[in-house]
């Protein structure tokens, strides 16, 4: 990231030193570096106290802030004084100066180990370089960044880290990307002096998704800390010492967890590199698309990196208030989900039930004419779980247009209610969980739901201790939980102050309650969601100051859906539908659809629902359309087109424009933005991108609930973690990992 | 002219006994012996005649006619008949220098043939054939640039790769210095001679590759599409 400003900034300094090598870059070993003392009484010479150069920005647009102001003390990097918070360490306060101070080892969300050696720096009256990754902070600390000594210490460092890292850059995933390549440009001598021969190290099989060449690690350990710090698993760990010493699981085991993907991005090395990436592609090569995610209700930042018309591979994108710099497994490695099974042609099934692709006015010609003979009551349309707002509030206004209002997007329920957008939102936002100190997680498995919130829960649990309390089916947490029970008969409990987790939810400052959006298919969710209000209303958990009253939503279409009030007029509208318009929705239950009913499939993978459909429409998946997703929190974000469509496939609302076109009933917009100055007037919040808007009234409007509670207990939302979509359910590498990961 | 060529031919049969000149034109190509009518009809389907029948003389026309009782040939491939052919009538009384890897044959007349006339090719095609079929070893000696044949070209260049003789060797002789511009023509990547097909149709011509009438062109879909035919 900063590396390559770093290096370019480092030979520009050195050619400014060497001005007599104003033209050429000298490769000899530099000989100031071998007598520190000598040069640097050499390089003060020619230049005595010029204007020292001016402060330098934070590194990364760092920002520091002071709780306490007592805290703050002064120290000085190369010179400059800095004011930092007391406890940072040496390399933050050069962060803050803005020296970006070379490392491997340390990374600012792990635990700090120290072992790389590589960001020594000089302190005044210190015997020795210190590693500043590990070395706190004195008040009055003159730092020394820039000197001969630490240069040599580098240099040094860096001459140790490549005697056993095999020279094979060329055939590396990892170059061009590569911590290591940038540093020993910018710190590491020309030559080596090693002539033994380099040690090897046997390969490990972490599974599916990370490719092992363990001979390049360097033993930084950012992995093993980031396993079973960040991921809670704790398969990774150091075996044996001295040159001997390697990364690795303990026993012959796979990598079981859902954020495993991430060690890839965090090695700063070729050690652990993407295995369904490997060899596909160079990173130079890729263009980068910043969009968001939208196979879960988080909306994890990512960028896509295509290569042509293909997604070559997934990346997070830092977002300190989703996904931090992290995303699921299935985020990242559902790409090439997007490259199988895809709907290209718009497809008629002829009278002998085989479908016969066909062009767009044929196809378009055909459903209208269906449309115009049904009875409006008898038009249904869902929207599926990877629907952006913009399609489906074309659908909505289609739909009403005909006639019909048995609308509704899959996953929300039978009868799901969008009148108090506190019901469906992450209400304490996903950053927010963070401050609470007990949770009650009720009918959800946020591991399996939402792996990045999963992560948020598990980093407040690290941190403070937090209480969780689970109700639902058993489950493995990567982190400690107490189960208290099945199903909606402990959660009464908990309502009427029977149980003895009551306590914890009294005593707790700031308790958060997150209910699964699995109990939206329940008959009886208005009672359970009766419940755990009353849960609330007694625990304190809604205050001004503090929302803990959360949903945990399943899909990127439910909340926007449900803000754009796609909510069906009768809830057993599909039984009587002889019109079935069905835009993605593959999750939904087709069997109770007519016989004789005309099915439109309007999607862009054949997965399930396609084979019920009388006509096909295929549109763009997320990776190829502009589109609006609104995530769990309520936050509005945007998906950026960063792939062509596939064969004829056009955009959903488009295909929706045209439809209405032919069938006479023109919708009023042509273009993306009228169609979001429409939605506008429907959900203002849609237009806000990258904002939370937070549910306006709480639970004081809801009215008592006189629906009986079923005791069956709560069935787990999500099966199978890597297969929960359409372009999922495409995906090879997916498919290997719900074989391989989820059998154990 | 009928004459000559009779004469000639007559000539060859008593030089060499008919048994020879017969075995002769069989490795020229020409196997069967046929009826005289049959004979006729296809030198007139064959378009190639060497004389209109109708304007030859009534003695020149049972003398080819006695001639072609007995001599009567037909090519292998039976489609058209190679004896009519003019090249046929000249091939009478030349020697085949030799026969390239595609088939063509190589003849020369030396003596009375007037300069510049007396190599010639016979195609190996009969129906479809231009200059370009003949490859590039034979081409200096068909249009007298050498002396050398196409089969020394080949087997020089055979003992060139064999034995690695040096350069300033084979320099004493400007024909060799041509047969060694002959073999340098790298064996590893040189492709094969291949004729030009220009005007013979798109699927003949060549298309670089990715040009949409490349017939091997590279499948740039980056995608799978859903199969309908696994309907249920």
């Amino acid at each position: 990231m900063g590396l390559g400003l770093l290096t370019s900034r480092t030979l520009k300094s050195s050619r400014i030193l060497h001005s007599q090598y104003s033209r050429f870059r000298p490769i000899v070993t530099k000989p100031k570096l071998q007598s520190p003392d000598a040069s640097s009484a050499a390089a003060a010479a020619p230049q005595p106290e010029t204007t020292p150069s001016p402060p330098k920005k934070p590194v990364g647009g760092a920002r520091i802030h002071f709780t306490n102001p007592d805290d703050v003390i002064e120290v000085f990097v190369d010179g400059f004084p800095v004011k930092i918070p007391k406890g940072m360490t040496v390399l933050q306060a050069c962060e803050i100066a803005g020296v970006d101070i070379p490392r491997f080892c340390y990374h600012s969300r792990l635990s700090i180990a120290g072992n790389c050696r590589m960001c020594l720096v000089e302190v005044e009256k210190s015997p020795k370089p210190v590693a500043s990754c590990a070395m706190p902070a004195l008040p009055g600390m003159k730092i020394k960044t820039d000197t001969p000594l630490a240069k040599k210490a580098r240099e040094g460092v860096m001459e140790f880290l490549l005697m056993n890292h095999p020279l094979d850059c060329p055939i590396c995933d990892q170059g061009g990307e590569c911590d290591l390549q940038d540093q020993s440009m910018a710190f590491g001598s020309d030559r080596g002096r090693f002539t033994e021969m380099k040690r090897s190290v046997v390969d490990k099989n972490l599974g599916p998704l990370v490719k092992t060449v363990m001979t390049r690690c360097i033993q930084c350990t950012r992995c093993v800390r980031f396993a079973t710090e960040v991921a809670g698993v704790q398969d990774l760990g150091m075996l044996g010492r001295g040159s001997g010493e390697e990364i690795g699981t303990y026993v012959e085991k796979l990598m079981t967890s859902e954020l495993s993907g991430n060690v890839i991005d965090i090695c700063p090395v070729g050690a652990l590199t993407s295995k369904p990436f490997a060899f596909k592609a160079r990173n130079w090569e890729l263009k980068g698309t910043e969009t968001i995610d939208v196979t879960d209700a988080v909306g994890s930042n990512i960028r896509i990196d295509s290569r042509g018309p293909e997604v070559m591979r997934i990346l997070p994108r830092l977002n300190e208030d989703i996904n931090e710099e992290w995303i699921s497994d299935k985020t990242r490695f559902c790409y090439d989900g997007l490259k199988r099974q895809r709907l290209n042609d718009p497809m008629i099934r002829g009278a002998d039930g085989r479908f016969k692709a066909v062009s767009w006015r044929d196809a378009l010609a055909v459903v209208a004419e269906v449309a115009l003979h049904v009875k409006p009551e008898e038009i249904v349309g869902i929207a599926g779980q990877l629907s952006d707002a913009e399609s489906m509030m074309a659908l909505k206004d289609l739909l009403n247009r005909m006639g019909s209002n048995n609308v509704w997007c899959e996953g929300t329920g039978t009868n799901p209610s969008a009148d108090l957008r506190y019901r469906y939102l992450m209400n304490s936002s996903i950053a927010g969980l963070e401050k609470a100190d007990v949770f009650l997680l009720v009918g959800t498995q946020p591991r399996y739901e939402a792996a990045m919130i999963n992560a948020r829960i598990r980093k407040t649990v690290r941190a403070s201790n937090a209480k969780v309390g689970y109700i639902g089916p058993p489950a493995d947490f990567n982190y400690d939980y107490q189960h208290l029970g099945v199903g909606p008969k402990t959660l009464l409990e908990i309502a009427e102050g029977r149980h003895s987790f009551c306590s914890a939810i009294l005593n707790a400052k700031n308790p958060a309650i997150i209910v699964g959006s699995g109990l939206f298919e329940r008959e009886d969710k208005d009672a359970i969601f009766y419940a755990a209000e009353t849960i609330a209303k007694n625990g304190n958990v809604i205050r001004p100051d503090w929302n803990g009253f959360n949903v945990l939503l399943l899909s990127a279409a439910q909340a926007a859906a449900l803000d754009l009030g796609l909510v069906p007029e009768s809830s057993s509208s599909i039984e009587s539908a002889k019109f079935l318009y069905i835009m993605g929705a593959d999750d939904v239950n087709l069997d109770k659809v007519p016989a004789d009913a005309f099915v439109v499939y309007q999607g862009h993978h054949g997965d399930r629902s396609v084979y019920r459909a009388n006509v096909i429409l295929p549109s763009a998946a997320y990776s190829e359309k502009e589109g609006t997703y609104e995530n769990t929190e309520g936050r509005t974000q945007q998906t950026l087109p960063a792939v062509p469509t596939v064969g004829d496939a056009r955009d959903d609302w488009k295909i929706i424009r045209a439809l209405s076109e032919v069938s006479r009933i023109c919708l009023p917009y042509d273009t993306l933005l009228s169609l979001r100055s429409r939605m506008r007037t429907v959900a203002p919040n849609l237009l806000h991108v990258d904002e939370i808007e937070p549910a306006t009234f709480g639970p004081s409007l809801s009215i008592d609930c006189t629906q009986e509670i079923n005791l069956t207990p709560f069935k787990a939302a999500v099966e199978n973690f890597y297969m929960t979509n359409s372009v999922t359910r495409a995906s090879k590498i997916m498919a290997q990992c719900s074989a391989m990961l989820l059998k154990e | 002219m009928a004459t000559t060529v009779v004469k000639s031919a007559l000539q060859a049969i008593r030089e060499r006994g008919l048994r020879t000149f017969l075995r002769e034109l069989k490795d020229d190509g020409f196997t069967f012996v046929v009826p005289l009518s049959s004979f006729l009809l296809k030198c007139f389907f064959d378009g190639n005649l060497l004389f209109p029948v109708s304007a030859l003389e009534p003695s020149s026309e049972i003398i080819l006619g006695i001639l072609s009782s007995l001599l009567f040939i037909s090519s292998f491939d039976g489609n058209l008949i190679g004896w009519s052919r003019q090249t046929k009538i000249h091939n009478i009384g030349a020697t085949v220098v030799g026969v390239d890897k595609f088939g063509n044959k190589y003849y020369e007349k030396l003596g009375d043939t007037q300069a510049g006339r007396h190599r010639w090719v016979e195609y190996a095609k009969k129906d479809r054939y231009d200059a370009s079929q003949v490859p590039p070893e034979w081409h200096g000696w068909l249009h007298f640039i050498t002396d050398h044949t196409g089969d020394e070209a080949s087997l020089a260049l055979t003992k060139f790769a064999l034995q690695n003789l040096r350069l300033s060797t084979c320099l004493k002789d400007l024909h060799i210095l041509v047969l060694q511009l002959l073999m340098l023509k790298p064996k590893r990547y040189g492709v094969e001679h291949k004729e030009n097909l220009s005007g013979k149709g798109n699927e003949f011509i060549y298309h670089s590759k990715g040009h949409a009438l490349n017939p091997g062109q590279r499948d740039w879909t980056r995608y799978q599409s859903w199969q309908p035919t696994k309907a249920e």
